[in-house]
Parts: structure tokens; sequence; C-alpha cells
């Protein structure tokens, strides 16, 4: 599903961010990223929906080199690939239902489809009851859950979450993390970014381990470290 | 497709109405940019007309002394007969000079009481075969010379100045109407950075979900296009105004000459549309700019 074959990024006037990196995740699969601040992991799930390009290497997602990939066909590759966010990126000015079917509306999703798989998802994420409430009125687990569901409402083949639990307390990180197994049981292709311990140790699943840019663990069933 | 319409119309509408203060400036940057420019359109044309009048027959007036003898006409005459640059003229007698005073004066009765048909000069009226100003006041003077004669009149020489003066008017307004429809650019660029940069979190999330870039784009395009043609709006209204004191001004002057400056409506909406595609332009170049700069990056 996601395959990077001697993928290198650097940022001008920063060290190497990502170095000749080999990795290849097969369809719904779960997998960590684990490694401290700056080692690569954000720019590793940037790479994959094309919010970055590689200064060298190929990227392949569901088969095709997005390399290849023209300008124009970017918003059909990111169509497929849901993202979360430690910092949720909610419209404070749009209520739940409002944020979730805003998505499938800027893609030109027909209303009646919007009609039905908007409650639907929030029925899934266990917001059912708070479609009509605002961002602020919700606590940092619910809105986690707002934009879980608004990645997850496309169905995307494969789910980007870069530090879902950095800003909850414990008991909400596993709330969220049943949820993205939950997502990952249908199917979807999940890749986490984390450094919670706690999570990737409890789960169990597979861990790329990240160091100054380079992979120096690739592990089934692996721990934190 | 219906849904995009109405997303679309709503986004434009929010965009347009956030940020009130930069969305009427802008508005009345462009209005005052394109009212000059209608206002040396207009300009323009009225000499056009002015030039397209006179054209078929510049011509000037050799004046006789009203104690002329009548030898000394002949000789005009005949040097007028000779002369290979004169195509036509005409000899206007007392009792055709005293009609047309008549009618001159016609709201004066005491001017016209005052002076008999004896007391005014006759004339020749002389039409060029080749009517290009120069040659026709080096012909012209040629005449004034022969003895008997008063004095020689251009009727060019009018419209010569008035041209001048037009021409010179109508450029100055013309290089202001570039500069402020500059400026107008340059805040239209302003503004919609400015909605870019208020709706900076949906563009993220426009982007991150997939949504195609035409339709990112499209509601602040619009944003810009609809500020354009609000200002071309305001400018088309300005046009007809000044039209319209103009043709009032002329009619009170009752001054002939000025007539062609009073365009027909034909030729206002003619100007209006080029306003509104200016307008347009504006708008897109402005908002553009802005969005493939902070969109595309």
């Amino acid at each position: 599903m996601i395959k990077l074959e001697n993928v290198t990024k650097e940022y001008p006037g920063h060290s190497v961010a990502l170095k000749e990196a080999d990795a290849d995740i097969a369809k719904g699969e779960f997998v960590f990223l684990v490694g401290p601040s700056g080692s690569g992991k954000s720019t590793f799930l940037r790479l994959i929906n094309k919010q970055e390009d590689p200064d060298d290497g190929r990227i392949f997602v569901a088969g095709k080199d997005i390399g290849q990939l023209s300008s124009w066909k970017v918003p059909m590759l990111r169509r497929n690939i849901g993202s979360v966010f430690q910092d949720f990126k909610l419209l404070p000015n749009k209520t739940v239902g409002e944020n979730v079917s805003f998505a499938l509306e800027v893609i030109g999703r027909p209303k009646n489809v919007i009609k039905t798989q908007v409650p639907a998802i929030c029925e899934l994420v266990g917001l059912g009851d708070k479609v009509d409430k605002y961002p602020h009125q919700l606590s940092g687990g619910e809105q986690q859950r707002v934009s879980i569901a608004r990645a997850f409402v496309n169905r995307p083949l494969i789910l980007l979450a870069d530090e879902p639990t950095g800003n909850l307390d414990p008991q909400t990180a596993i709330g969220i993390m049943r949820l993205l197994d939950r997502i990952n049981k249908t199917g979807t292709t999940v890749v986490m970014a984390t450094h919670d311990r706690g999570i990737v140790d409890t789960m169990r699943r597979r861990v790329i381990e990240l160091a100054d840019g380079l992979i120096v663990r690739d592990q089934a069933q692996g721990v934190y470290e | 497709m219906a849904l995009r319409v109405d997303y679309i119309a709503k986004e434009t509408g929010n965009n347009l109405i956030r940020n009130p203060s930069l969305t009427i400036a802008t508005v009345l940057t462009v209005a005052l940019s394109l009212s000059l420019l209608g206002a040396a359109l207009l300009l323009q044309r009225g000499v056009d007309g002015l030039n397209t009048r006179f054209k078929d027959d510049i011509e000037f007036i050799v004046w006789v002394q009203p104690d002329a003898a009548q030898e000394q006409i002949d000789l005009v005459q005949r040097s007028l007969d000779e002369s290979s640059s004169v195509s036509d003229y005409r000899f206007v007698n007392r009792e055709e000079t005293f009609t047309e005073f008549r009618e001159f004066w016609a709201d004066s009765p005491e001017v016209i009481d005052a002076v008999g048909p004896d007391e005014l000069p006759t004339s020749f009226r002389v039409v060029p075969v080749v009517p290009d100003l120069a040659l026709v006041q080096a012909l012209g003077s040629e005449f004034e010379d022969l003895p008997g004669v008063l004095k020689v009149d251009f009727a060019s020489e009018y419209i010569k100045q008035l041209n001048d003066f037009t021409n010179v008017a109508s450029r100055v307004m013309i290089g202001a109407a570039i500069a402020s429809a500059l400026a107008s650019s340059m805040l239209m660029y302003n503004t919609i950075r400015t909605a870019l940069f208020a709706r900076r979190r949906e563009v993220e999330v426009m982007r991150l979900v997939g949504a195609s870039n035409t339709f990112i784009r499209i509601p602040f395009m619009l944003e810009g296009l609809m500020q354009g043609l609000f200002g071309a709006a305001f400018s088309v209204l300005s046009v007809f105004a000044l039209n319209r004191a103009l043709r009032g001004l002329i009619e009170k002057t009752d001054f002939q000459l000025l007539d062609s400056f009073a365009l027909p409506s034909g030729d206002l909406w003619q100007i209006s549309i080029w306003l509104l595609v200016a307008g347009t332009l504006i708008g897109f170049i402005g908002s553009g700019i802005a969005v493939s700069r902070y969109l595309d990056a």
C-alpha cells in the first residue's frame, strides 16, 4: 500500500529529515512511527500525502509512483488518505456535523451522500449526540474524534495520524486508540507517529523507529524501545 | 454540481462581507480609477466626433473689408480661381452676411438695430483641396496680404485648440487612470491575500481532504472579480452622470461646436462595456496573483 524506496528529504538549513529510507507497508497494516522529536516522523507522513516531495528516492502509494503525479491529480491522492493531527485542525466556527460534512462538500460529494454519511460517521466515533456542538464545547478527546470522523468519512485507504494522542490524557488516549484500531480493522492502513510509550507497548503492532532521519528499527509486534 | 454553486456563492458572499472596510476600499479605488478612465474615453470620443464633423469641410473665411472696391473683390476671386489648392469657394454677399448676422444675434435685437448691411464685411468661404490643418493655414495666409482683405479666419483653428486641450486632458486622465488602476490592482491583491489569511484553516483542511485547486481558488478569484465589477458599475454610473452634466452645460451655453461632447447613449454603453471589462481584469489580475502566490506554495 505504501512503499518508500531510498527516500531522502532535506530541509535547507537543517539537518537531514529523512535519509535513504526504505519501508514497505502492506494494506491493512497498523504501523507506529517512533523516535525523538526531529527524527523525521512527521516528514515520513508528509511525504506520503505529498505535502512534501522527496529530494531523492521514490514513493509508491497503492502501487503508483506519486513522484510522477501531476499537480492537479494530487487532490485525488489525498482523497484516499485521511489525516489526523495532534492539534485536531477543526474549524472553530463550524459545528461537529459541519466540520465533517465540509470534507465531503469540498470534494464535490452530492448532498444526499453527505446527509447519510455524516450522522453515520459521527455515530461511529461516538459523537452521535454532539453533532450540533461547536469544537470549543467539546473536550480534547471529543475534538480528536471529530477530526478522525472527518478524516475517515470519505473511507480512505490510508489514515495518517501525527501524534493524535499528544494533547490528551492517558485515559482519553486509550479511547482514541480503540477508535483507530476499529478503523484499522475495516481494512484501512494506519500509520501513526507517536511518543506514547504506553500505547505502543500495549498494542504491540509493527514499529518503525527513526533516529536523525535514519530508520534504525523495523519490528513486527514491536515495543517502544 | 448544484451543491458546488451553492457553496461557491456562499463562500464568495462570506468573503465579501467578512472584511467590509477592505472590500469597500477596494471597490472605491476601482471605481475611482475606472471613472477617470471613463472620463478620458468620453473626452476622446468627443474629440473624435468633433474631428469627423469638421474633417469634410475644413474651411477658412477670407473677410473682405466692407468698403473694399469691386476690383479688389474681383482680384481676390481671381486668385482663388487660379489657386490649385482651392477646391471650391462661395462668395457670401452683404444680404447673406446680414441674414447670418441677424440669426447669430437673434437674442439681442439692439445689436441688430445698431448695424446696417453696409457695415458688414462680405466674405469668401473657401474649401481647400487637402483638408490638412497646416496646409490650410499656409494657403489661407496667402490671401491675407491681398488688398481689400480684412483678415483670414480659420474655422479649424478653434478646433485645433480644442483638440490640443482635450488631447492633453485625456492623456493626463488616462495616465492617472493607469496609475490608479495599478493601485487598485495592488489593493485587490492585498485584499485577497487578507481573505486567504483569514481562511487559512479552511484552506489547509480543504487541501488535506483533497479539494481540487480550482475549487479552492474559485471563491477567492470570484471575490476579486465581484469587487472589480462593483467598482466598474460605479464608474459606469459616474460616466453617465458626467455625460449628462456635459450635455446640460452645452445646451445651456448653446455652443454648437461642443455638441459632439455630449455622446449618444450607444457610445456610452460602449464605454461602459470597456469599463466593465477593465474592472473584471483588475479583479482577475489582483486576485489571480494573490491566489497563485499564496495557494500554490
